[in-house]
């Protein structure tokens, strides 16, 4: 049978490449479908990475304690805007009472811009406590020092800033001890934080610099944007959200029966929050891929039946000179599958290319289960499509066929 | 030596827009080894029904055909094929090869589907096209041949796999006169190489080159008889 599956190999790749454009024109239905669903595939499992990197920066056992939900919630925003705003005693109260507590931190926050001379970068900036950084896994300092807890009491104009504002306002100088400033204060460097990279790719970590809270209070606002960073000290994240829950209400004072009038935030929610539109967009556009890949699959079902017809005498002739029924429906599968093969294969090697070039602009790579499994569909979908045609083929009366013309 | 082939009682109906044809009505007839037949008969006769009959083509609707001893009429298609490629070789008036293959490749088509292997192929397709007198024109593709040569290829290729008939449908319908005798001329030396030979055709001078004459009218044997024999070519 050996000698069969290479007569019928050579067969098909006579008949495809003996019909070049009738070939490329249906193979192009299985490319273009194997080359959007790879690139689905790959964007999807881009933005999955992605995803998993940026959320590092905010890790898993850190409580965010907010007036606002990061995802909506149920309640309207009437209701949310008369919150009252997350203050700053908390965080020693939230010491005190909790037992759970392993670091916490004010963040207030607002944006604008650092000047040094003719330079300047738009940025947000974040006061904060020393404690910050036990909060904060992933935030490091790269060169020169953090502030400290005198600096912080005190309200000295010191500033810690990210890469990014590094980069731009000390392109060729090293920044410690040199002076920014925000509007008419000046501020002096004393460190230097860690690169992070970008947020899915989109805004940067490394966009930031962070001042001692006091200063930042007597400088900006006592009433601006706050949130309160809580590591917890614990595996048991639930229970010690929970229990949190539980301060937090005490703090704000809340009777039984009163909603929470503060949301407490957490990477999981946004992972969570992330799953379901990972799950909609990736859904929706697997399907619709998949679409184009059944109407490719469609025309090389058309195309076969075209070959068989094209070829009934042929088919006569064959089963005259001995071949069975299964031998012809071999070797149509055979060219049913080789197309799809080649097409998958074109396909996805499109797809390995493009994803190249898109990952330029937006992080994506290819997955090797990926391209084995858009193979695997081809095939698939060869055999599928081929399947009726083949049969029929195979079932001609030999009589029939050699009198075809 | 036992009949090579035994037709008793062949009936071939079909059923053509209700109004049962036929085709063959009640067939008797024996072919012993190294006979050389023609089967002559009008159009309508059941001249293509008797040879798809005994090319093992077609099945019959009532009656016993056995080919060397084996009951064709209780085969499968499967079973079917495998008799026509084992011991069947067929040329046809239309030629009928393979236009993308070369002579070589159209000859070791039979010997594929009896998975022969590629070395033995070529060597055995060789031998054959070599016996036809192609042995320069291999590698040549149908186009590139005249009608006698394709028809020699045809030969060839009926010939590869030893069969135990060769089974011819007007051979000599498609080519010129010259090319015609050139044809019927490698037929006579096959049957007096030993070959069984059955040809179907409508023309006296093509059917005298046959030892015996079977004669169909209306699905029946009209007549059967022994020819005068023919005058051998000396090569």
């Amino acid at each position: 049978m050996i000698s069969l599956f290479w007569e019928n190999l050579r067969i098909s790749l006579g008949s495809i490449f003996g019909n070049k454009s009738r070939s490329i024109l249906t193979a192009l239905g299985i490319v273009i479908g194997v080359l959007s669903v790879t690139l689905m595939g790959t964007l999807i499992s881009g933005l999955d990475r992605t995803f998993e990197k940026s959320m590092s920066f905010l890790s898993r056992d850190v409580l965010i304690i907010s007036r606002m939900d990061w995802f909506g919630g149920d309640m309207d925003w009437w209701e949310l805007r008369n919150r009252p705003r997350i203050k700053e005693d908390y965080v020693e109260q939230l010491r005190e009472k909790s037992q759970f507590v392993a670091a916490v931190a004010p963040m207030a926050e607002r944006g604008g811009s650092i000047i040094r001379g003719d330079k300047r970068i738009d940025t947000r900036f974040f006061g904060t406590t020393p404690e910050y950084m036990a909060t904060n896994e992933s935030a490091d300092v790269k060169t020169g020092r953090y502030f400290t807890d005198g600096e912080n009491r005190s309200g000295v104009r010191v500033m810690v800033i990210g890469g990014d504002v590094a980069d731009a306002l000390f392109p060729d100088e090293d920044p410690i001890d040199e002076y920014v400033k925000i509007g008419s204060h000046k501020f002096r460097v004393v460190g230097v934080l860690k690169k992070q990279g970008k947020f899915m790719g989109m805004f940067s970590l490394d966009n930031q610099a962070v001042l001692p809270f006091g200063t930042f209070q007597r400088l900006f606002s006592r009433r601006g944007w706050m949130n309160v960073r809580v590591k917890v000290n614990t595996d048991n994240y639930d229970e010690a959200k929970e229990e949190i829950y539980g301060v937090m209400r005490q703090i704000r004072g809340l009777k039984p029966m009163e909603k929470d009038d503060f949301a407490i935030n957490q990477s999981a929610t946004m992972e969570a929050q992330y799953k379901a539109i990972k799950l909609a967009i990736g859904g929706t556009g697997l399907f619709i891929t998949a679409l184009s890949l059944i109407v490719g699959g469609i025309g090389i079902m058309n195309i076969m039946f075209v070959s068989v017809k094209e070829r009934t005498k042929e088919i006569g002739v064959r089963k005259a000179l001995g071949a069975t029924q299964s031998m012809i429906l071999g070797q149509f599968l055979m060219e049913a599958v080789l197309i799809c093969l080649i097409a998958g294969l074109v396909g996805m090697g499109l797809a390995g290319g493009l994803s190249l070039l898109i990952n330029q602009f937006f992080p994506s790579s290819m997955p090797v289960g990926l391209a084995i499994g858009s193979i695997i569909i081809s095939v698939v979908i060869g055999i599928v499509s081929g399947l009726v045609p083949s049969y029929q083929a195979a079932r001609l009366d030999p009589i029939d066929a050699l009198r075809y013309e | 030596m036992a009949d090579l082939i035994s037709l008793r009682g062949i009936k071939r109906h079909y059923d053509v827009g209700g109004e049962v044809v036929r085709a063959l009505d009640g067939v008797d007839l024996i072919i012993n080894h190294n006979e050389y037949i023609s089967i002559m008969g009008p159009s309508g006769s059941g001249k293509s029904t008797m040879m798809n009959m005994i090319g093992c083509l077609d099945s019959p609707t009532e009656g016993v055909y056995e080919f060397e001893g084996e009951l064709v009429h209780e085969m499968d298609d499967n079973q079917l094929a495998s008799i026509r490629n084992r011991k069947i070789g067929f040329v046809f008036q239309t030629f009928n090869l393979l236009p993308k293959a070369t002579a070589l490749r159209n000859v070791e088509v039979p010997l594929i589907y009896a998975n022969i292997s590629k070395s033995e192929r070529v060597k055995k397709a060789e031998k054959a096209l070599l016996a036809v007198g192609l042995s320069d024109r291999m590698h040549h593709k149908p186009n590139e041949l005249s009608g006698g040569q394709r028809q020699r290829v045809a030969i060839a290729r009926a010939l590869v796999n030893d069969p135990s008939i060769l089974l011819a449908d007007e051979p000599t319908g498609n080519l010129d006169s010259k090319s015609g005798v050139e044809i019927m001329k490698i037929l006579d030396s096959l049957h007096d190489d030993g070959n069984t030979i059955i040809l179907v055709t409508h023309e006296e001078y093509i059917a005298e080159h046959a030892d015996r004459t079977i004669n169909l009218f209306d699905g029946k044997i009209k007549e059967d008889r022994q020819t005068k024999k023919r005058k051998r070519v000396v090569a």
